[in-house]
């Protein structure tokens, strides 16, 4: 047997087993009782928005928070020295709830702590000035925190109206997402929290500090601060946030880029969380993760290079039959034949259905949260052509970036 | 920090149970599609073989006219895809499979029986159908040569409509195909008999092909 069927099997045995545990685990959480805040314990929060020329989309995001059923908040507006009318439009809803600030620019984290310094609440909001939220989602949110190892809670990140294929494609991988995130809380191993929107106990900054300056993911990077420090990060579905999806390959790549630097930096930082003194965090979740990465990129970058010789195989074949490729509509008996047996008497075509399978659960279960989900179906068909070589992309010129000792910064941007 | 408990030890065990009974079955499940296919196959080749058969005797015994009659195109056209099928298997299950050396074993008698009925179809219908018996190696040393010869044929069945393409195992247990090897005094593979006339080893260039043909 090649080693490359060696490694495709172990990935897809370590991704059954993965999976099976994740449902499990999700199953056994639901049957859980927790403790929650009501209506009149919800604590006051801070909604800090660091902005930087964002003129397009602030107003729309301010709007989005004050329209919120939440009984007692506030909005803290830090303008990162925007060199557009971001600062001149979030000064319109200035008011005893929404102060407004503006500040030289120094970056995300920089902006943020000088919010969090302003704030008043007992729980923070972290949120991105193109991301809008519904009006339930903060008051769903902070109901975990009655909890009081919860040190953070992440909501359901929706991307916000996708248009094109890249962003059909990131508005599929954040619904799936939305599963395994709850699947991870349900085990207490959550160590990634969305920039675009979270909530954080205040005190947790107070007794354990800001956010990091120049952390190209400072967010994932408290995220694993908190789990670092015996605490957790809870997952609420029921809170939608609405978020902005890069739109060109570029921004996509940069992000990506970003993130995946960001996390395998933050990673080896708090890497003593990797073991069974973390629980199912430090000995099962992280290491799954990352060896899925790295099995993942070589499965992806060698069934890459195999289909092409592949298609090229096939059209050779298809040529010496005389198929006529125009009609291609007109299929044939002995083209479905062909296709039927060659696809699926292979064990792989089988497991990649059976993983299909498991996704669309993942996508009942998204939808079940967020409601109804239009164009589902093209998405996940370009979800399915797409994500995987994408994935496979981004990670490989991460590591590039990592092996030429190259830094990635936030204003990389 | 205290050391975090894990939530259950149990889980582990039962995720650990059902990923390897899963694993497993969609391999059984694999093994059953690739075992039906085989049969399938196998019930197509007696079909074709039969309805060769069939055309001859009625031509031969029973002085029908094959001239006219539709189905020397069909017979031809199930000939090729299950030409087509053999590779298949080849590739899934592997060249020295047993079940698929039956199988070639089988379809070579199959080509060799469509082989002179095309033979008599030529010359008592007057027409000019081209023939190339293939003779081709999966060894090692030869498999390289065989299948860039292979495709340089599929090539010239590609440009040209009356051409009939016969492909052989040198390597395979076949009496006839020893003896068709004899025959044409073939040695080496690969190596096309064109016409029953023209013998070129190595066929590597598809003008030095085509400037043999009808």
């Amino acid at each position: 047997m090649e080693a490359i069927t060696v490694i495709v099997y172990i990935s897809i045995y370590l991704g059954l087993f993965a999976t099976t545990f994740y449902i499990l685990s999700f199953i056994s959480y639901s049957k859980k009782e927790r403790v929650f805040y009501t209506d009149e314990e919800l604590p006051a929060v801070s909604v800090i928005i660091p902005a930087y020329n964002e003129e397009g989309a602030i107003e729309k995001t301010l709007k989005s928070v004050l329209k919120s059923d939440y009984p007692d908040f506030e909005i803290i507006v830090v303008d990162d020295g925007s060199t557009d009318r971001t600062l001149k439009i979030a000064k319109k809803f200035a008011s005893r709830k929404t102060r407004v600030f503006h500040k030289e620019n120094g970056g995300k984290g920089t902006a943020l702590n000088f919010g969090i310094k302003k704030a008043k609440g007992k729980i923070i909001f972290t949120m991105d000035a193109d991301t809008t939220v519904d009006r339930k989602s903060m008051k769903n949110m902070v109901r975990f925190f009655k909890d009081k190892e919860i040190m953070s809670v992440s909501p359901a990140i929706v991307i916000d109206k996708p248009r094109n294929i890249l962003q059909r494609v990131q508005y599929m991988e954040y619904l799936l997402g939305l599963f395994l995130r709850k699947a991870f809380a349900s085990i207490k191993s959550i160590y990634i929290t969305p920039g675009a929107f979270s909530a954080y106990r205040k005190s947790f900054f107070d007794r354990h500090g800001l956010y990091e300056i120049g952390n190209p993911t400072e967010d994932l990077e408290m995220a694993l601060r908190i789990q670092y420090n015996g605490y957790y990060t809870e997952n609420c579905p029921e809170a939608p946030a609405y978020t902005t999806a890069p739109a060109t390959f570029r921004e996509l790549m940069i992000q990506r880029r970003r993130w995946y630097f960001g996390l395998l930096q933050n990673l080896w930082r708090y890497r003593k969380i990797i073991g069974k003194r973390y629980g199912d965090l430090g000995a099962f979740v992280i290491p799954t993760a990352l060896s899925s990465i790295i099995l993942s990129v070589i499965v992806i970058v060698y069934m890459f290079f195999k289909t092409l010789f592949e298609v090229k195989d096939s059209l050779i074949f298809y040529q010496s039959i005389n198929f006529d490729f125009p009609s291609t509509l007109n299929v044939n008996f002995y083209f479905i034949e062909r296709v039927l047996f060659l696809f699926f008497s292979k064990p792989v075509v089988l497991f990649i259905i059976l993983f299909m399978a498991v996704l669309g659960f993942y996508m009942h279960y998204a939808s079940k949260k967020i409601g109804r989900l239009s164009g589902l179906f093209v998405n996940l068909v370009l979800f399915y052509l797409f994500f995987a070589i994408l994935f496979g992309l981004w990670w490989v010129i991460t590591i590039f970036y990592i092996a030429l000792s190259k830094t990635v910064k936030w204003r990389d941007l | 920090m205290e050391k975090r408990d894990f939530e259950s030890k149990n889980r582990y065990a039962i995720s650990l149970v059902i990923a390897t009974v899963v694993f497993l079955l969609i391999f059984a499940i694999s093994y059953s599609i690739s075992y039906f296919e085989l049969q399938r196959v196998s019930n197509l080749q007696v079909g074709v073989g039969y309805e060769i058969f069939e055309d001859k005797l009625g031509h031969s015994f029973f002085n029908e006219q094959i001239c006219n009659g539709s189905s020397f195109s069909k017979v031809s056209q199930d000939l090729s895809f299950q030409g087509r099928i053999v590779d298949d298997l080849e590739r899934r299950l592997g060249k020295q499979n047993e079940n698929v050396l039956l199988r070639k074993q089988f379809y070579s008698l199959i080509e060799i029986e469509h082989f002179e009925f095309v033979r008599e179809f030529n010359q008592k219908c007057r027409e000019d159908l081209n023939t190339i018996l293939f003779f081709y190696s999966n060894n090692v040393s030869e498999i390289e040569d065989s299948e860039e010869a292979g495709r340089i044929l599929g090539s010239v069945s590609s440009r040209n409509e009356n051409l009939i393409i016969y492909s052989f195992d040198i390597d395979l247990e076949s009496e006839l195909v020893n003896k068709l090897e004899k025959k044409y005094n073939v040695t080496a593979s690969p190596t096309a008999v064109i016409n029953e006339k023209t013998k070129i080893k190595l066929p590597a260039n598809i003008q030095e092909i085509e400037k043999h043909l009808q």
